[in-house]
């Protein structure tokens, strides 16, 4: 009986005990699902958080990026600005959602990468600002909040 | 009603329409109203409606029911007919509204009809409570014909009293003021016309009284600016139509060197930091050489903006030197202070600080332009608000300034996110207003010209322009989508770009290099 129950469990899949499948999955979702998977449990954490997974998420757009500037070679500036992790959540994030608001407007000549540059010129404005509190600075406000306002329909 | 042909003659303006004409809009509505009755309609429309709301109920449907129209197309006698319908059947204590102080239109011989402006009776302020029948989302400015019309008549009001300053008239300026005050108490100062013209009504009060205005100390300036920066896209536009042409003029190049002839927080430079690191074949050494206002209480300002964008370069490997030169005025800058080495690629940038130097004569203007030109530089942006506010005549100078300024505030209303910010970058551009109203000669540093205007001035003193290109373009656009408010416009003009206000450029972008020295000798005023 006890082996009965036994061998049920073993070929239940448990995904959990496969993290690289697990991590493929992850990869796939968007922003809003990613946030939720993180809340799951420990390990679920531990891959929904890492960068990586973000990275993908705010690159996956890019077809082909400029072979100049390959992910390799932006990896580290994001890193240093505070990673693709923060880069989603206040610029990428925003930045997407109104760019389909707009219907049919002219930016869309301009390709995912310029988008890409455009967060990543906005997050390093945030980042500027950031180091002003450190600095002492009390007039150190975010200029990205009027990313934050919602778009009047 | 408005101003009498005095000030149409001198600016050339359509006359107004006359008085006896019929309103237009109502006119197609089917009822023939006079202009000049229109602000009695509304008042008795007003008082009928306050009638209607505390009369009890059974009157008002015996009103509507019973009361025989006799010529509705006939506005006037109409409202009057059930105005007196329900006051006789219901006493209602009218608002007796006594025109203020119209027995001194008479002791003038002022061109203006100062009974119209003084024939709105106090009831106008009923419009402006939030608490009517109607339902109404309390952001929306609920802009009635008595609003609209109290609004037009502050306009022309301060016409008039902008040529009466021109013609040296103080006293009756004065007075003009006055008026124009309590005129303000009746509209709502918290947006719209009420709010521009109240700070052009100060800005007068100034310049007629000989207060002046209070110059700002460096520190406030900076902080008004950020505040600006962060309420309109004005700014950011700026900075990174900027960036990208001095990003691409820097292609190819391992010493750069940026000049910023303003650099207060230095909000323009980490972007360009960030996109030089990322350029493909590497960074170059960035020198970055900041002017600005010395600090007066010890700090040293420049030196602490530059240690942050110094950390902020090493955070993303780029390899960076700052240098600060405290200046008071461009003017007093001299090319040695720069140091700036032959084998590196200059960038001078200039955000809205070149028009300050086209003062009386002689102008600082020319000396500047040719010892940047003797820097040699890769590109010189230049980004100027676009509008003509350095005319002699006052007149023409405070339209231009009353025009430009409502679209640029109405702009501000529609896009601004955050409250402090808003209130903030207000103060930032009313300190612009007060300096082009009330300052004259050395005094008045906010000496705007048009785009076309620098091009000449640019040409003559030899630039030649540099073309922004279309990834500027695709940056603004992109820009502009992320600012909620639909009305912001990028148009390109000649190579230059120009952000603007429904289809109003008020901030125009260019770039500009070195013309080859032989061409300047030889051609010396193209």
């Amino acid at each position: 009986m006890t082996r009965d129950k036994e061998e049920k469990r073993r070929s239940v899949l448990f995904i959990n005990d496969h993290a690289d499948i697990l991590l493929e999955i992850l990869k796939r979702l968007d922003g809003r699902s990613l946030c939720t998977a993180a809340c799951v449990c420990r390990l679920w954490r531990a891959l929904a958080t890492a960068d990586s997974v973000w990275e993908h998420l705010c690159l996956r757009r890019i077809v082909s990026p400029p072979p100049s500037s390959p992910g390799s070679s932006v990896r580290p500036v994001v890193s240093a600005l505070g990673g693709y992790r923060r880069l989603y959540m206040l610029c990428v994030r925003h930045l997407l959602t109104r760019l389909d608001r707009d219907p049919g407007g002219r930016w869309r000549t301009s390709s995912a990468w310029d988008e890409l540059q455009l967060s990543l010129s906005l997050f390093c404005v945030d980042y500027y600002e950031r180091l002003g509190g450190r600095f002492g600075d009390t007039a150190a406000t975010s200029s990205l909040m009027f990313l934050c306002k919602p778009v009047n329909v | 009603m408005g101003p009498s042909s005095t000030s149409n003659a001198g600016t050339g303006k359509p006359p107004p329409p006359p008085r006896t004409e019929l309103d237009g809009f109502l006119a197609g509505a089917g009822h023939k109203v006079r202009s000049s009755d229109l602000h009695h309609v509304a008042q008795r429309l007003e008082r009928l409606e306050s009638a209607m709301v505390s009369s009890p109920s059974h009157v008002v449907s015996d009103l509507t029911s019973d009361t025989v129209h006799y010529n509705p197309a006939d506005l006037v006698s109409w409202v009057d007919s059930l105005l007196s319908e329900l006051t006789h059947s219901y006493h209602h204590p009218n608002n007796s509204s006594a025109p203020t102080s119209s027995t001194s239109s008479s002791s003038r011989s002022l061109p203006v009809d100062l009974d119209d402006l003084f024939a709105i009776p106090s009831a106008a302020n009923n419009w402006l409570q939030p608490e009517m029948p109607l339902s109404q989302p309390p952001q929306l400015t609920v802009f009635t014909t008595m609003e609209e019309d109290s609004g037009i008549r502050l306009v022309h009001a301060l016409m008039t009293c902008a040529e009466l300053v021109q013609r040296g008239d103080l006293h009756l300026a004065g007075t003009l003021v006055d008026e124009m005050t309590a005129l303000l108490t009746r509209i709502n100062t918290g947006c719209g016309i009420g709010k521009v013209a109240g700070y052009f009504i100060d800005a007068l009060s100034r310049r007629v009284s000989g207060a002046g205005s209070a110059p700002a100390s460096p520190h406030e300036t900076e902080i008004l600016y950020h505040h600006f920066y962060e309420a309109s896209p004005y700014l950011k536009f700026a900075h990174f139509t900027a960036n990208q042409a001095i990003l691409e003029a820097f292609e190819g190049h391992d010493c750069v060197h940026v000049i910023d002839f303003s650099l207060m927080h230095g909000l323009q430079w980490p972007a360009l930091i960030q996109a030089l690191a990322l350029r493909p074949g590497g960074p170059p050494i960035l020198r970055l050489t900041g002017i600005g206002p010395p600090s007066p209480d010890g700090r040293d300002t420049l030196r602490e903006i530059g240690h942050r964008l110094a950390e902020l370069a090493r955070s993303v490997n780029v390899r960076f030197a700052f240098r600060g030169v405290a200046a008071s005025g461009l003017e007093d800058v001299k090319p040695w202070m720069l140091q700036v080495s032959p084998n590196e690629a200059v960038a001078v940038n200039s955000i809205m600080q070149m028009h300050k130097l086209l003062g009386p004569d002689p102008s600082p203007i020319e000396p500047v332009l040719s010892w940047i030109r003797g820097l040699n530089p890769r590109i010189v942006t230049l980004v100027e608000q676009e509008v003509n506010h350095n005319q002699t005549g006052f007149l023409d100078r405070f339209t231009e300034a009353l025009y430009y300024y409502s679209t640029v505030f109405d702009s501000l209303e529609a896009a601004c996110p955050v409250q402090p910010d808003k209130a903030l970058a207000d103060m930032y551009l009313q300190r612009e207003i007060c300096n082009i109203v009330c300052c004259e000669g050395a005094a008045r540093i906010e000496r705007h010209e048009t785009l076309a205007q620098w091009r000449d001035r640019l040409n003559r003193s030899g630039f030649r322009p540099l073309p922004l290109g279309s990834n500027a373009f695709k940056q603004a656009s992109m820009l502009l989508t992320l600012f909620s408010a639909e009305g912001y416009s990028v148009e390109e003009n000649e190579g230059c770009l120009t952000l603007g206000w429904h289809s109003r450029p008020l901030i125009a972008a260019s770039a500009w290099q070195a013309s080859p020295l032989s061409a300047a000798i030889a051609g010396g005023d193209n």
